[in-house]
């Protein structure tokens, strides 16, 4: 199994562990099942994605929203999201697995260079670009405020940047944030 | 750290040796062309004192040089007219110079690639936060520890220079010369790009050296001061 971590969140429980079966077959991941958001809050910080479909989503829209750079909607309507974090299962496993392994790559492209930022810390690049205090970014995140320092201080140690203003300019070069 | 130099030696020497310390004889009003003279003799055709001079030389060309003892010894006056003179320098050679080279920079690269137009801008909001910088030096700081030191038993709430919230402008700075070095993307002219960061190099190391006497020197001086006063 990989380092890979990932949580299904999903009402269909058949669709769920096909699911869980496709990851450990194709990507070695071994994904946990759960019922609810609440049964993963305290960990979520380490999930690098999160699987759900169309009805957990907008039922739980301030836990998936924060994560959204992390979650995968799993349903036959893409409108519910954005294209590339929706996965049709009424595909043939091949587009399944294709799917899957383009967000997979993704994310572990995002950990593995060490001078890009990892979905995580691009999010709070995003707030602290938007004009957040620390407080609001972890209310916003549901993370501690150590947990935001941390990410900030990565943020800075990769980009070179440490003045709020300079991460501003730097969210509007690279499209995290519209030209103000 | 680097041997000091000291009143005898020749100017010349010091500037062949380390051409940036000519925008610090600009400072002193000494102009190129210095013959073969020593630091003693330059400084008494511009009547300069030399102990200064050469030790404001040696801070400049070592980072690791700080004579704390001495500067701190030495008159509030002569140190606030060197770090307004340093101010001058940046508020109307090196920024415009930066500026000037920035916007050639800007009009030469391609349109489409607004990275170099946010980098002006972020420079743009760094110079105005110096230049405030200098305006409360020039208007308020310098001023008051002047008067401080003249008539202490008079002098106003003064003894610390306005503090800024926001970012520093040395961490502003920096953040530039990182976006140059780390971030810049797209086509642009490579011996402008070469000219501005080489400016913002210098303007940053300037501004280090100098800090050390605002810092180190002036701060102390002016809160020392202000505890003589009844």
């Amino acid at each position: 199994m990989t380092n890979t971590s990932a949580v299904i969140i999903m009402s269909n429980t058949l669709q769920a562990l096909g699911l869980k079966r496709l990851l450990s077959d194709s990507f070695s991941i071994d994904a946990a099942v759960v019922q609810h958001p609440s049964d993963i809050i305290d960990c979520s910080d380490s999930v690098d994605f999160f699987f759900t479909d169309a009805e957990h989503f907008v039922a739980h829209l301030s836990f998936f929203l924060p994560r959204q750079s992390r979650t995968i909607v799993v349903s036959e309507n893409s409108a519910t999201t954005a294209e590339q974090t929706h996965i049709d299962p009424t595909a043939p496993q091949e587009r399944i697995v294709e799917a899957l392994a383009a967000h997979i790559k993704r994310t572990a492209s995002d950990a593995n260079d060490g001078n890009t930022l990892s979905q995580r810390e691009t999010e709070v690049l995003r707030l602290v670009a938007s004009g957040c205090i620390n407080k609001e970014i972890a209310h916003r995140l549901n993370i501690s405020i150590n947990t935001v320092l941390t990410h900030r201080k990565n943020i800075t140690a990769k980009l070179g940047i440490k003045s709020v203003s300079g991460l501003t300019f730097y969210a509007m070069m690279n499209g995290l944030i519209a030209p103000q | 750290m680097k041997h000091l130099i000291g009143i005898d030696s020749k100017l010349c020497d010091i500037v062949m040796a380390e051409p940036s310390v000519i925008t610090v004889l600009d400072r002193f009003g000494i102009a190129l062309g210095v013959g073969d003279k020593t630091i003693a003799a330059i400084c008494a055709e511009h009547g300069l004192d030399r102990d200064f001079f050469a030790t404001i030389i040696n801070t400049y060309l070592n980072e690791d040089y700080f004579p704390e003892r001495i500067l701190a010894s030495m008159d509030a006056q002569l140190i606030i007219s060197y770090l307004q003179r340093t101010n001058a320098y940046y508020e109307q050679f090196q920024l415009p110079n930066i500026e000037r080279h920035f916007h050639l920079l800007l009009g030469k690269s391609d349109p489409s690639n607004n990275n170099l137009g946010l980098m002006m801008r972020f420079f743009g909001e760094m110079k105005a936060q110096l230049l405030a910088r200098i305006a409360d030096d020039r208007s308020r700081w310098f001023p008051e520890v002047i008067e401080l030191q003249r008539h202490a038993e008079h002098a106003t709430d003064a003894t610390i220079d306005k503090g800024f919230d926001e970012d520093s402008v040395e961490d502003k700075i920096d953040d530039l010369i990182h976006m140059f070095v780390m971030h810049l993307k797209g086509d642009y002219d490579h011996n402008l790009c070469l000219a501005v960061i080489i400016s913002l190099f210098n303007l940053k190391k300037d501004i280090t050296q100098n800090n050390r006497i605002r810092n180190r020197i002036l701060r102390p001086l002016a809160a020392a001061l202000k505890s003589q006063q009844p």
